[in-house]
């Protein structure tokens, strides 16, 4: 049964192996993925903990139904107690690992300990051996799957694995699988550097028995088609998502020079259509490529056409790989891009954090604050290609001091610096904005404030707000499952009605995430997509669970609470501006100066945005001068007694 | 058991092709580019806009005409910093 897979712990320092079944009751309040992570991690992580400590779980997981007959359910999620933030570190990947994962018999795995030399964990049919990764330490992303899969003789086996900035520990090192399917943010491949483990092999037949098949198939037709009719993923399967970049820096919604400009001016060069051209070139005609049991295809191929690297295959760039090495450190040249996500994706970085942490310093360096002295012989200035390639290589080698102390990210980093540094790096909780600029946008920066892991897109950000939909459209949107009959306003600057928006958009991330389908199947591109109505069908049919949409509803609910129960027990306190719901004093000072006319002139007003956060936390339940979950809401949820210890 | 269509699946009845919105917040009435147009221009808010098709039904909004749209974007920052924006 789809029901049937377990939970392997693995102690890395002993070397002991115990697996258990997850109870059926588990399933009904956490489902899979993501949610039950966050039950595992807020049971297993010691309370305070150093994310470097082999006390530190890393817990890898399936979504409930990767594997299935279900459309995109290629979902990996990966969590552990965050290096970079102190706080919650979750990161979620596609490609073919997870249901490679599942049929090998396992849906989670919580690995403990640290090994004394290098290792990795070998996963075939119910069995797991730890085994020596002397060969792999110090290869590249690709190069150590190629090498396991040889080593194995198998190449069909998946890999989740850490790259060389994993290894040397920068802070925001990412999971990897494939070639550029990144667990990013958060740091979770610096957690597998941390206690040795390069790398994850798994490979699978044993079978999935899907509750009602027929139904199931049937059913996913539906599914499909809703998918792939809706005009959003139609555009993603051509230009991929850089389409989302292209769409933003044109009313000026980007982060432009760190925060100083939000529309990158003549950026012709690397607007969608362009690594669209680039892809055909260099791959041909069929260069889009998809995730496991995915219909939308938003992935690129490409070699990179020209320089030192001239010849090298690649998959992407992503929207945010534009914003890391074109809009926010000010350059305009595809090749920058293209050569930027092919490094990031060997070394296995987070091409958020460092392009961020990259401007950062770039306008450090204008001020004054960093030296030509201290960047190494580096002329850092804005749009100077050269420099941020090179940058990019010098922190995931830690080789030489400016790069080392941008490995340690934001806050570290700012510390390290002195001199006021920090009023210009843009984070929230300690994690770098990814390259949008939300000071037009106050659901957005609701947002990013809020997010369980830090300034994140991914964890609540109501994009449709961008489109103007009519109200009645939204209404429709935000009165299902649960009834609201608040205002809502198709004006992207408004601030009455976001919060529920964001709340809403929460919910519905976090089901995603149990499930393990890809979020540009729901309501997050699209208005027209997936969410808590379609997928009982989906679940029912594939496991034979039965849930309401409502029941779905609170299950994500109760899910978000533990991620935010880890979170207050591990510091985090509303207006704390390293681990607060809170957005740099940017934000509310200064003007956007660029994009659209009715863009110009916007900031955030902090009175409103107060009140919105203090209405969001209102929806959660949450004590609004401590943001820590009232009893009443965690009776109603059903997790008064966590920690647990049922699993 | 189930509802015959969703929520997300009755509103596939609004999707439109053909045309876009104008990007700029105030501007809620659509575009509509004549098929094959390369650029078209906002009436409301005068914003011009570089158009690619990726399908004879599906124009997208590649970026905007810089010039048009730098040069209404410096004059409404001037008029902002006027008023102390």
């Amino acid at each position: 049964m789809a029901l049937s897979r377990r939970v392997a712990y693995i102690d890395l320092s002993t070397g002991k192996i115990e697996t258990k079944p997850i109870p059926v009751e588990i399933r009904k309040k956490f489902l899979g993925g993501r949610g039950l992570d966050a039950y595992l991690l807020y049971n297993h992580c010691p309370p305070g903990v150093d994310a470097f400590s082999p006390e530190n779980p890393l817990i890898v997981s399936a979504g409930l139904l990767v594997g299935t007959l279900a459309s995109a359910t290629s979902r990996t999620h990966t969590m552990a107690k965050s290096p970079l933030t102190g706080l919650l570190g979750s990161c979620n990947m596609g490609g073919f690992f997870s249901p490679e994962l599942r049929w090998a018999g396992f849906d989670h795995l919580v690995i403990k300990g640290k090994a004394d030399k290098p290792v990795y964990i070998w996963i075939h049919n119910g069995e797991i051996e730890i085994r020596d990764a002397k060969n792999l330490w110090g290869k590249s992303v690709t190069d150590a799957q190629w090498a396991v899969r040889e080593e194995l003789g198998d190449p069909d086996v998946k890999c989740l694995v850490c790259g060389p900035a994993g290894e040397k520990l920068v802070r925001y090192a990412n999971v990897m699988t494939g070639v550029k399917n990144a667990g990013g943010r958060t740091g979770m491949g610096a957690v597998m550097g941390s206690k040795n483990l390069k790398l994850i092999a798994v490979r699978g037949t044993m079978d999935i028995k899907i509750a009602y098949p027929k139904e199931a198939l049937e059913f996913n037709k539906r599914f499909i088609e809703q998918i792939t009719t809706a005009k959003v993923n139609q555009t993603m399967g051509i230009l991929g998502t850089p389409f989302i970049w292209g769409a933003t820096n044109s009313w000026g919604g980007v982060r432009v020079n760190n925060f100083q400009y939000n529309q990158l001016l003549f950026a012709d060069d690397v607007e969608p259509e362009r690594f669209h051209e680039i892809s055909n070139e260099t791959f041909g005609k069929y260069h889009m490529a998809g995730c496991f049991a995915c219909q939308v295809h938003c992935r690129a191929r490409y070699r990179i056409p020209d320089g030192p690297y001239k010849g090298c295959y690649d998959e992407g760039p992503e929207y945010t790989t534009q914003g890391a090495f074109a809009s926010e450190v000010g350059c305009t040249s595809a090749l920058t891009v293209l050569t930027g996500n092919y490094l990031c994706n060997q070394y296995g970085v987070d091409w958020l954090e460092l392009g961020s942490l990259i401007s950062w310093a770039m306008e450090l360096y204008e001020k004054g604050i960093l030296t030509i002295k201290d960047t190494g012989g580096i002329d850092l200035r804005f749009g100077n290609d050269e420099a941020v390639i090179e940058m990019i290589k010098h922190v995931c080698e830690r080789d030489t001091w400016l790069g080392d102390v941008l490995a340690e990210g934001g806050l570290r980093a700012a510390e390290i610096i002195g001199k006021d540094s920090e009023q210009y790096l843009i984070h929230v909780k300690g994690m770098q904005n990814l390259h949008s600029d939300e000071r037009a946008t106050p659901a957005l920066a609701l947002n990013i404030a809020t997010a369980s892991r830090g300034s994140d897109h991914l964890r609540s950000r109501p994009a449709i707000d961008l489109y103007h939909l009519p109200e009645p459209v939204l209404r429709k949107i935000y009165s299902s499952p649960i009834p609201y009959d608040g205002p809502l306003s198709s004006d992207f600057r408004e601030y009455a009605g976001k919060p529920w928006q964001v709340f809403w958009q929460e919910q519905c991330f976090m089901a995603v995430d149990c499930l393990g389908i890809c979020k540009y199947h729901t309501t997050f591109l699209g208005a027209t997509l997936p969410n808590f109505e379609d997928w009982p069908k989906v679940i029912y049919y594939n496991t034979g669970l039965e849930f309401t949409p409502q029941e779905l509803w609170t299950i994500a609910e109760r899910c978000n609470n533990m991620e935010r129960l880890f979170n207050i027990r591990e510091g985090l306190t509303p207006d704390d501006p390293h681990k607060g719901d809170i957005l740099v004093d940017r934000y509310f000072n200064e003007p956007a100066k660029r994009g659209a006319p009715d863009v110009i002139g916007a900031r955030i007003d902090r009175e409103k945005f107060l009140k919105m956060r203090a209405e969001f936390y209102r929806y959660h339940g949450w004590d609004e001068k401590t943001g820590a979950p009232t009893e009443e809401t965690l009776k109603r949820l059903g997790i008064d007694n966590e920690p647990s210890h049922l699993l | 058991m189930f509802k015959d269509k969703s929520t997300a699946e009755t509103l596939k009845s609004t999707r439109t092709y053909g045309q876009f919105r104008c990007p700029n917040p105030t501007c809620l009435d659509r575009l509509v580019p004549k098929p094959g147009e390369k650029t078209v221009k906002c009436p409301k808010c005068g914003t011009e806009w570089r158009v690619v098709w990726l399908k004879p039904d599906l124009p997208r909004i590649r970026g905007p005409v810089w010039e048009t749209n730098i040069e209404i974007a410096r004059k409404k920052l001037e008029e902002v910093e006027k008023k102390g924006g």
